[in-house]
């Protein structure tokens, strides 16, 4: 995996658009090679490459109907999709359905569980609901009787 | 390995099992007053250094399902109960899912640790003193039973208490009055608190949720006073973590502290090499089950200072499991057996005797009754290890009409104390009201159900996703019901030589039930909290599944407990041989040498959470062993 790794780019840009934050976001939580990563580990190859194809098509008038048509309601890339968002937001893999599985293939490392301490504190949820993640990150004394932070933008 | 016993030949003044909060205060107290101690701990003492407790942190962010015992070891030579084995006890098979053996008709939904710290390592930190009716529950309200002391007796050692675990909190909002409670009788408003008596520590500030809640101070609510309704107020709780240490007023820089004269509170961080860690809390919002940087307090501090202060005179041994306290002739004491472990998670040990002038055991509520059973203890009165008691824990949760900053800070700094006490005593039990700083976190799991849930359900991503979590997420609010239970003969803890540990030690075999008058207490509670949510306009959410393990039913109604970690009462401390397994300062009635230190205590556990009382006891305790030793020093 490097930078100029095309597939990886287009892991990236499928993230991004799943998740609903940058690619630069994301490539700051440090998170990014390891969740490749997995995602290379549970997919076979041909999956995979039928999953990324879809990064092409993100840049056309309708991102939205691509994400629905491509990724959400595919019986293949849909449970995908699903567990990527999962596992950037809790830096924890939600195991495919067994359906899924059954049609394209059983992975060992699909499996429930935390990636890494890493994954765990780099969860988009916290900085999404506006909170730390529960042990780490800490705001500092008397931080918690302050007015939360306003949501951004599209909230 | 070997049946035979090695002898120590060391003879120390005390022997002390368990290294908790109990044991800790007992070895620091006979550590200064020059006694030699040994401490026998069954776990390991893995987060004493900075660098293990860091494996603990890890441990904790690995974890699926961030339990109290989550980040802790549970060897499966020496298990804890988790709160992962409590389910439904159907028929007339007990469960045995997990540790304890349970007996039913309901699960008895609470854990402990066995480890070096003991179950502080995961406690909340709420350092609350009881209402002085909670000591008088059947002169008052013909309930339960009183205490062999009143509230006045035990004053001095609650401050004690406060100054050894480091509470923060101002005694002008922590009297009755100013919590908002009509006492039964009026004179309980008097001296409250000590003359110019001041806690080590200002307040911990009170959360943005808290806020919310104060919205609805001065509501009327009756539940059925005889004295009229009381008037709502969100009131800030006595913490046991970190905030800044108070100045002296007094021009002598002293503050009066348990009748004596104290320097300023200087405030303890980490243990280990990073002391300048913790000394104030930063907002880690993970106090159960850990506190990152240890500004709460936990147990490993006493005992630290024990250590610190006994120095050749106290020796601290850990993975040595106790099994049997042996006694003599004449009814004392004389010997303890333990098996020292060298492995951890092997049931490998040798047997070792260790004799001593007093025996003291602090294992908790539980241990201490299942290590006198097997060693066929304490059996004159047929109270010991009956009158088990918990704050059967309930809660309402729903979603505020705007943003109240879920997820931040500790898990709960204030709570509504309105309940406490009063005359509906007579008929239900008290309770309060704690408000949670973290959503619906111990309600429904969030926010990790809120992520599965908006994806796998709601069809979302991507920027809609981040914005309905947050919308979600941030209206998250929670109450807590901590009602009373009244002492019954029939939730007791007993053994039976069909369930052992790999060690061969006894499980502990629990019979619980919820009375109606626990029932009746959390029904009100639940129509307390639907009037708070209808006063601020917070949209109901809780709901009760009937196949849930702590399901019951009340009036027609049904509703769901869970267990705090409040394991009180099993060696209730008396008046009379006849009626208690110790005198009113923990010291056994049928073995003169012989102390149960601990929350097993206790005759009845009332609304507060029971660690600061306990640790008065203790102190109490305390102050007995070292006249007992004396006394038989000068004989």
């Amino acid at each position: 995996m490097t930078q100029s790794d095309p597939a990886f780019d287009a892991f990236l840009t499928i993230s991004s658009v799943l998740t609903g934050y940058s690619p630069a976001e994301l490539q700051g939580t440090g998170c990014a090679p390891e969740y490749w990563h997995q995602f290379q580990q549970v997919l076979s190859e041909e999956v995979r490459e039928s999953f990324l194809a879809g990064a092409a098509k993100l840049g056309c008038n309708d991102p939205d109907a691509v994400v629905r048509d491509h990724f959400l309601s595919d019986k293949c890339h849909g449970p995908i999709a699903r567990a990527l968002i999962q596992l950037w937001y809790l830096g924890q893999w939600a195991p495919l359905p067994q359906d899924w599985t059954d049609a394209y293939g059983a992975s060992r490392f699909d499996t429930a569980r935390i990636l890494s301490s890493r994954a765990y504190k780099e969860g988009l949820v916290w900085d999404a609901i506006g909170a730390h993640p529960m042990g780490a990150k800490q705001q500092g004394f008397g931080a918690w009787a302050m007015k939360p932070p306003a949501g951004r933008a599209g909230s | 390995m070997s049946t035979d016993v090695f002898e120590e030949d060391r003879f120390y003044d005390v022997v002390i099992v368990g290294a908790g909060i109990a044991g800790g205060i007992v070895a620091k107290e006979l550590a200064a007053a020059g006694q030699t101690v040994l401490i026998l701990e069954a776990g390991a003492d893995h987060g004493e250094t900075w660098q293990t407790y860091r494996s603990y942190l890890d441990q904790y962010y690995m974890s699926m399902a961030k339990t109290p015992n989550s980040p802790y070891p549970n060897l499966p030579t020496l298990p804890s109960p988790s709160v992962l084995d409590i389910t439904a006890v159907r028929g007339t098979q007990p469960d045995t899912n997990g540790y304890f053996v349970q007996k039913g008709p309901l699960p008895f939904g609470s854990n402990y640790l066995r480890a070096y710290g003991g179950t502080m390592l995961h406690w909340l930190g709420t350092s609350l003193r009881m209402m002085p009716a909670d000591f008088e529950m059947q002169t008052r309200f013909g309930k339960g039973v009183d205490w062999p002391i009143s509230y006045q007796d035990l004053r001095p050692y609650y401050e004690r208490a406060e100054w050894e675990i480091g509470v923060s909190a101002d005694v002008k909002e922590q009297t009755p009055q100013a919590l908002g409670i009509n006492p039964t009788q009026p004179e309980d408003n008097e001296g409250y608190f000590a003359k110019d008596y001041e806690y080590p520590m200002h307040p911990i500030p009170s959360s943005y949720v808290d806020g919310f809640f104060a919205k609805a101070d001065d509501m009327p609510i009756n539940i059925g006073h005889d004295d009229g309704p009381v008037h709502l107020k969100v009131s800030n709780t006595p913490q046991g973590r970190n905030s800044t240490p108070r100045r002296p007023k007094e021009k002598d820089g002293t503050f009066p502290v348990g009748n004596e004269a104290r320097a300023p509170f200087v405030p303890r961080g980490a243990t280990g090499a990073f002391a300048f860690m913790g000394q104030r809390c930063e907002g880690n919002s993970s106090c159960i089950p850990i506190c990152p940087i240890q500004a709460k307090y936990n147990a490993m501090k006493t005992l630290g200072d024990a250590i610190h202060l006994g120095k050749d005179r106290l020796r601290k041994l850990t993975q040595a499991v106790v099994s049997k306290v042996e006694v003599g002739e004449d009814g004392k004491v004389c010997g303890i057996i333990y098996k020292k472990y060298p492995f951890p998670g092997v049931a490998q040990f040798d047997l070792r005797r260790v004799r001593a002038r007093q025996y003291v055991l602090a294992g908790g509520a539980v241990e201490n009754v299942t290590l006198a059973l097997a060693s066929n203890l304490c059996r004159s009165s047929g109270e010991l290890g009956r009158n088990l008691m918990d704050h059967p824990y309930m809660m309402c949760w729903g979603a505020a009409p705007e943003p109240v900053g879920a997820f931040r800070g500790p898990g709960s700094t204030s709570s509504y104390a309105n309940f406490r006490d009063g005359n509906f005593r007579g008929r239900k039990g008290a309770f309060r009201l704690e408000i949670g700083n973290w959503g619906w976190n111990f309600a429904a799991g969030s926010p990790n159900a809120d992520v599965a849930r908006l994806v796998e359900q709601d069809n979302l991503y991507g920027t809609a996703l981040r914005g309905k979590l947050y919308h979600d997420v941030q209206r998250q609010v929670r109450l807590g019901v901590l009602v009373e239970q009244l002492p019954r003969a029939s939730n007791r803890v007993t053994i039976d030589p069909a369930y052992r540990t790999p060690m061969g030690d006894f499980r502990p075999v629990i019979a619980y039930d919820l009375d109606d008058y626990s029932r009746a207490g959390l029904a009100a509670a639940r129509d307390v909290c639907k009037q708070i949510f209808q006063r601020l306009g917070v949209k109901d959410h809780t709901a009760y599944d009937p196949n849930s393990a702590g399901y019951f039913t009340y009036n027609g109604k049904g509703y769901t407990f869970w267990g705090a970690g409040h394991l009180v009462g099993t060696h209730r401390m008396g008046t009379s041989r006849d009626t208690s397994v110790t005198n009113s300062v923990s010291q056994t009635w049928d073995h003169e040498n012989l102390w149960m230190v601990g929350c097993g205590s206790m005759p009845t556990i009332a609304t507060s959470n029971p660690t600061l009382t306990l640790a008065a006891l203790a102190f109490r305790a305390a102050d007995a062993l070292k006249a007992a030793l004396n006394q038989e020093a000068v004989a």
